[in-house]
């Protein structure tokens, strides 16, 4: 029961980070490889709010997680934006660099300490026992939850909603969206705040869990292989991918070695490039073309 | 003849000022510390700097070292071996350092070691883990550590601290980072559990970017360990402590007392986590931490004050080996110099760090260890100073 526990918090944390990757990618084609460090000053953000706003563990969070939504606007806004129209690859070189600097500032402003918000959010990590002798945190419970909330709500935005729609439109096909009427730095705006929001929440989750630090960003990178095995551009495919990378993750730890778990994920990731190199639900010829 | 007179004193003035050197200025000791202060495992490395800082200030304030100021320049290699090694070769060939220092991971290393003896000039560990070619009985004559951590020796006293402690049988779990330091010194520790009758139920090498613990935490709680032995960067130890603890675990750990120990301890208040180490905590409120405390509170040091106890050791040591060092300095005298230090650490370690021509370690490793009392709501020592001879 513990292992399947294991494997559903992990792959709801995957699920979560790779939600961003691919909202942008769906969005501007842009493979934002600066995601981990976002995800990590959003957890930062969390801690700031709850050292200085006072230890009301809910405003904290709503603080934070708007603050990650702005992190996203303000680097579309002042950074990405004039990249549009430039080759994918100038674009990744920019996320690489906009990377370098924002670790270089998280270093400045927060330095290399532990830090740990729950201590200044006032709440306990308590674990939860389950059927079969299985155990969750409740930041594991959170996490879980947090998966299904912000992925039912995408999916039900994108399907029924305007805004969705047009969303959908500048992905497939950002020209006739323009022709449209459809303005398109305002929805690649709107996918780089989502991106940073959904990256935001799966670094306050992890940093509750397990605490904070400049390293946090290699738990981005780390995430990396589950979006390029569920296709760079589907958000469905997100899911299957996160679930089948946490389980052959965790499956190694049980019956190879602690240290195969570090591989595990790359070994998915090349047998899915050899056998579908656009992903499990990845447009092929967007694959091809990059 | 007046004017002559103005011209003649005029070129005097020039030649005082811009080429004869200041009669009364010091010339500085100077040290070249590559040292990483962003970049992975930063967080135990940076606060040296702070301490060092603190510590030389204070000394050039009262005069420096047999009358000169000591000079540490200290750049940040980002734990990367690249930068360590231009930053060692521009200390020693521009800054005309006389002593390198180092406080990063191990991969800088061998790009310092190289340019130091390519330049001959020492190399002093001061936080980075002990390199085994410090360790006697015929150590490298240019490289000497004072890190309060030493693999070989610590699993020593660690597993006999555990047998000590344990009236039941033990069922060992072994955790360790998966780096090659790490899991060196965990492979070490089993086979010494082995030939001390202890039995090891499980063993994990956890990856660095690990988003979650619980996995391996599972297995050794399902291998049924009672007491776990962590030795690995502070993150691994404490985090897998965690997981086993959300699981519900209810045995005994043990881990190495990195600089962030006492803090964790304090945040924890877990009264079966034991930390082990070789320097003495501020709950011990000795004289030398009041000085550390204060100081750090007055200059307003970046990390807290009880981050800075290695550091301020590592500089205990570079003075007493300055002060050894004739005017003018050469690397040569400085080696000379290190080869028979013996710096008196103030209750900060449990006895003198001594360096001797055939041990650039240090004779005796004094080990303490610690834990949180509910009941006293403190922390408390379990295990005083207890020397292991380091042969």
């Amino acid at each position: 029961m513990q292992v399947i526990v294991n494997i559903v918090v992990l792959g709801s944390l995957y699920c979560l980070i790779c939600c961003g990757y691919v909202l942008i990618y769906r969005a501007s084609r842009v493979l934002n490889l600066a995601h981990g460090e976002i995800m990590s000053l959003g957890a930062y953000f969390l801690f700031t709010v709850a050292m200085s706003v006072g230890s009301h563990p809910a405003l904290s969070f709503i603080c934070a997680i708007l603050m990650s939504l702005v992190l996203g606007l303000i680097i579309y806004q002042f950074l990405m934006r004039f990249m549009a129209g430039e080759s994918a690859f100038a674009a990744v070189l920019v996320t690489i660099a906009m990377g370098i600097l924002l670790r270089g500032l998280t270093t400045l402003i927060w330095t290399s300490q532990d830090w740990y918000p729950l201590q200044y959010l006032g709440i306990e990590n308590a674990s939860h026992l389950l059927m079969g002798d299985g155990v969750i945190s409740t930041f594991g419970i959170i996490a879980v939850v947090s998966f299904v909330v912000i992925y039912a709500c995408l999916f039900t935005s994108f399907k029924f909603t305007r805004w969705g729609l047009r969303m959908r439109a500048v992905g497939e096909n950002p020209l006739f969206a323009s022709q449209r009427g459809i303005r398109l730095h305002r929805y690649y705006a709107v996918s780089w705040a989502l991106a940073s929001f959904s990256a935001g929440v799966a670094g306050m989750i992890q940093a509750c869990d397990s605490g904070l630090n400049p390293g946090m960003f290699h738990i981005g990178l780390k995430a990396f292989p589950v979006v390029v095995v569920a296709g760079l551009d589907s958000l469905a495919g997100v899911i299957p991918a996160a679930f089948i990378v946490a389980l052959v993750e965790i499956l190694a730890i049980n019956y190879i070695s602690p240290q195969a778990s570090e591989v595990a994920p790359f070994v998915v990731l090349l047998g899915m490039l050899l056998i579908r190199p656009w992903g499990l639900f990845g447009t092929k010829e967007e694959i091809e073309r990059v | 003849m007046k004017r002559k007179i103005l011209a003649g004193m005029l070129v005097c003035l020039t030649f005082v000022v811009f080429l004869v050197p200041p009669a009364m200025a010091k010339d500085p000791y100077v040290i070249g510390f590559s040292m990483a202060m962003t970049g992975r495992g930063s967080g135990i490395y940076a606060p040296i700097k702070d301490a060092f800082d603190l510590y030389f200030k204070e000394i050039n304030a009262g005069g420096g070292i047999n009358g000169h100021p000591v000079k540490i320049l200290i750049q940040d290699n980002a734990a990367q071996p690249s930068k360590a090694a231009a930053q060692a070769k521009k200390f020693v060939t521009q800054d005309k350092a006389i002593l390198l220092m180092n406080a990063a991971l191990s991969s800088t290393f061998a790009p310092m070691i190289k340019v130091a003896k390519r330049y001959k000039v020492p190399i002093f560990f001061a936080g980075s883990v002990c390199p085994k070619e410090v360790y006697p009985p015929n150590p490298d004559p240019m490289q000497f550590c004072s890190t309060g951590f030493a693999a070989k020796y610590d699993s020593r006293f660690a597993l006999s601290f555990i047998k000590e402690q344990s009236k039941e049988p033990i069922n060992l779990g072994l955790v360790a980072m998966n780096i090659p330091v790490s899991r060196g010194e965990i492979d070490f520790a089993e086979e010494l559990s082995k030939s001390m009758g202890i039995k090891v139920s499980d063993k994990e090498a956890i990856p660095p970017p690990t988003p979650d613990y619980t996995p391996f935490a599972t297995k050794l709680k399902s291998a049924g360990a009672n007491w776990v032995y962590s030795w690995a960067p502070w993150v691994t130890e404490v985090k897998t402590l965690e997981a086993l603890r959300k699981l519900r675990w209810k045995g005994k750990y043990l881990a190495f007392a990195h600089i962030q120990a006492e803090e964790e301890l304090a945040r924890l208040k877990d009264d079966n986590f034991y930390v082990f180490g070789t320097n003495a905590f501020f709950s011990d409120d000795l004289e030398i931490h009041k000085a550390i405390k204060e100081a750090s509170l007055k200059e307003k040091t970046i990390y807290p004050h009880t981050k800075l106890v290695e550091g301020w050791i590592a500089a205990m040591v570079l003075e007493e080996i300055l002060k050894k060092v004739s005017w003018p300095p050469t690397p040569e005298k400085v080696r000379v110099a290190m080869g028979k230090v013996k710096a008196e650490t103030k209750g900060l370690r449990g006895g003198s760090l001594i360096w001797t021509k055939d041990n650039h370690f240090r004779t005796i490793n004094y080990y303490r260890v610690y834990k949180w009392d509910s009941a006293q709501n403190k922390i408390v020592t379990v295990k005083d100073w207890t020397p292991l001879e380091v042969k």
